[in-house]
């Protein structure tokens, strides 16, 4: 699991970043065995072909790029596409995008990804205290987190019963539980999710900064989660003596 | 390994001999009134070591000789108490450590606190204690307060600050001023404080070692710690959970401010701060968190009282004589995330059979205004014996015409003797009602002014035995 992730982190470090693309960031996910989408990077028309066709349709396109963060403010993320012509067209809108938003970006990619089914929205973070190392946060998603940050923490590394009240310790918990005659979320998914998250950045301290795992959509009970968009800043490299 | 923290502080609380670097005959200085306070003590016969004051001035001060150096102390010393200027203390360390002493508490601002040269000067002292295994309490500290042995460095007379008397609360404080505030609060309310320590610009002995040393202090059951910063997180969270595994702790932390210029690269990081982590600290250690002084005394008093006795769960039964204190309890139990305690048949139907009609039977119970000694003994024998109420709060107005004061505080305490349940008593009123509620406290029942401070207090005895159960499960 640390080799893996490992080997993605030296490569990021070794192109001269910190700040992992959402691709590179769901690789480190995963090998920590974090639910991420079936999603493949694309560097051709042909692959992306191919990716969506393995796939199956509907997809999205989601271009990656370090000078690129903030993906829906210059359109590189295309979503519902429906078959191998719209692709096509998709594609190369996709990279006009790109070119107007950010004339000089490097493009490391196309991610093709399935259509996720919504799911409840989740936030699961990692920051950096400088007295108490990395701490872990949860929350729910979308203006939960935006506007009435209805979140909360704990110190890493974390044990069962620290992910369970964490889940259980937000305000916003009714709604997990299964709030107006809806069904409830798949909570031990999310708990599982925060104790492997715990664990990667237990392994990784020295390596990873911060990170930012949102949106994560949760299912109903017994049907998972899963992570859409991910990232992850490392340390900066230490000087060599 | 924990045991050595409690060979290396012992100096600091029962020392053998205590040199006072700086003692002066001139009043009020803090090199005077800390000698005054050894040398008084001693005449109390509380303080049973030998006091030797240094000062290259003086030869003698209120009959006790005066060194005029470390290197001439007796060989018996193990603390020095420094109160010299801070540019000076570097060479006295060195002294010290040549003579062999161990334990030196720095009572002298003007190092870290002021800035870089200060920074420096704490360096300094640091590698000398470190190099010769001196443990340093301080600097810009009012360092240490043991009632029961009589070590006293508090530099404020006692004319001006009270002290408390012995008990089994231990003080932590970041803040000297604090310090002194708290003693003098703590003497005029009555609770004991068995080892106060003010550790300033904490260069040295820190709030992780002290907690490694007081769970070997039997003589102390709770701790009590104010904290403005802690420098080593990871140290101080695994201090902390070794230590609330066998008593409790209860931390007020000040200074809620956000980070500093922190530009916020992540979401998460935008969302962090001081108060938050800290927060998270304190649930994974189980300290409990109090939100003011007043409620970190409030807990401490309760913990201190009840001798380690905690509610097997947060179900919570009212007495009481009046029936607005009753409902404004109700509401602060729902407030704090406790529960009314559903009563049994069996204890409806015994008081049912026992009171008169106009009395309500119930949670609370209101043995209302007309009420004897006799229908508490009842509400406290049902109360007590009902399996679904884990902890009791008795709310007593002493102001009802038929009820005899010292009866009803005789019976009350005598079922917290009898009984495995807490029990915790509200008593509203003035300065006749204080005078009760400190004669109830006496008999190891902790009384609060308002029932929304004892239900706090009781929130706080329920959150540290869940944290407890939850702790020896894993």
């Amino acid at each position: 699991m640390k080799e893996e992730a490992l080997k993605v982190i030296e490569s990021v470090l070794s192109q001269g970043r910190t700040a992992m693309v959402e691709y590179e960031a769901k690789q480190v996910l995963k090998a920590y065995g974090l639910p991420v989408p079936e999603e493949r990077l694309a560097k051709t028309p042909d692959e992306a072909l191919k990716y969506a066709e393995e796939i199956g349709y509907p997809v999205a396109l989601k271009l990656m790029s370090p000078q690129i963060l903030h993906k829906s403010d210059a359109k590189v993320v295309l979503l519902n596409i429906k078959g191998p012509e719209e692709l096509k067209q998709k594609w190369e809108e996709i990279h006009e995008n790109a070119r107007k938003y950010r004339p000089d970006a490097e493009i490391l990619g196309v991610l093709v990804a399935p259509m996720l089914k919504p799911g409840r929205e989740i936030i699961i973070g990692v920051t950096e205290d400088p007295q108490f190392g990395h701490a872990i946060m949860f929350g729910l998603g979308g203006i939960f987190v935006e506007v009435l940050k209805d979140v909360t923490f704990r110190i890493i590394p974390i044990t069962e019963r620290d992910a369970r009240k964490m889940v259980q310790e937000i305000k916003g918990y009714p709604i997990l539980a299964g709030a107006r005659g809806e069904e409830p979320a798949d909570i031990d998914a999310i708990v599982n999710m925060l104790l492997k998250v715990s664990e990667l950045v237990d392994d990784l301290r020295d390596y990873i900064k911060e990170m930012d795992l949102n949106p994560v959509f949760v299912y109903e009970k017994g049907k998972g989660a899963v992570i859409v968009d991910a990232r992850i800043i490392l340390k900066e490299p230490k000087e060599k003596p | 390994m924990a045991e050595k923290i409690v060979e290396e502080l012992r100096p600091f609380f029962d020392p053998k001999a205590v040199a006072i670097i700086g003692a002066t005959n001139k009043k009020g200085k803090v090199g005077n009134v800390i000698f005054e306070n050894f040398k008084t003590n001693k005449e109390r016969g509380i303080f049973k070591g030998n006091i030797y004051p240094v000062n290259p001035k003086h030869d003698e001060i209120e009959g006790y000789k005066v060194y005029h150096s470390v290197e001439e102390l007796p060989d018996d010393t193990d603390l020095a108490v420094i109160a010299i200027p801070a540019p000076f203390v570097p060479d006295t360390m060195r002294q010290i450590a040549k003579k062999g002493i161990k334990a030196v508490v720095i009572i002298t601002g003007g190092f870290g606190e002021l800035g870089e040269e200060g920074k420096k000067l704490e360096r300094e002292i640091y590698e000398i204690a470190k190099a010769n295994g001196i443990r340093v309490i301080g600097p810009n500290c009012v360092g240490v307060y043991v009632p029961d042995t009589g070590v006293d460095t508090v530099f404020l007379p006692e004319e001006k600050m009270d002290r408390p008397k012995g008990g089994p609360i231990a003080f932590v404080t970041q803040s000297g001023a604090f310090a002194a505030a708290m003693l003098d609060w703590a003497a005029g309310a009555g609770i004991g404080i068995g080892k106060m320590v003010s550790y300033g610009n904490k260069i040295d002995v820190d709030d992780a070692d002290l907690m490694d040393y007081f769970i070997h202090d039997d003589s102390i059951n709770v701790v009590t710690l104010y904290i403005e910063g802690v420098k080593d997180g990871r140290k101080f969270m695994e201090a902390a959970k070794r230590i609330t595994k066998v008593k409790p702790v209860i931390a007020l932390k000040s200074g809620r401010s956000e980070y500093g210029a922190k530009a916020a690269s992540s979401h998460t990081g935008s969302l962090a701060g001081q108060d938050v982590i800290y927060d998270a600290v304190f649930k994974q250690t189980g300290i409990i968190r109090a939100e003011d002084f007043e409620h970190m005394f409030d807990l401490a008093k309760a913990f201190a009282s009840l001798k380690g006795k905690l509610p097997k769960g947060d179900r919570i039964g009212i007495i009481t004589d009046g029936g607005g204190a009753g409902v404004m309890a109700s509401d602060a139990v729902a407030r704090f995330g406790l529960r009314m305690a559903e009563l049994s048949e069996e204890t409806i139907r015994f008081l049912r059979e026992r009171f008169p009609p106009h009395a309500v039977v119930g949670n609370p119970t209101d043995v209302v205004g007309d009420t004897d000694v006799e229908r508490y003994r009842l509400a406290l024998e049902a109360f007590t014996k009902d399996e679904n109420v884990d902890a009791i709060l008795v709310i007593v107005l002493f102001q009802v015409p038929l009820l005899d004061e010292e009866k009803v505080i005789e019976v009350i305490a005598d079922y917290q003797k009898k009984s495995d349940k807490p029990i915790l008593a509200v008593a509203m009123g003035g300065k006749k009602t204080d005078r009760y509620a400190r004669m109830l406290e006496e008999r190891g029942v902790p009384v609060y002014p308002t029932p929304e401070r004892g239900v706090r207090a009781l929130a706080g005895l329920v959150r540290y035995a869940e944290y407890l159960k939850k702790v020896k499960g894993e």
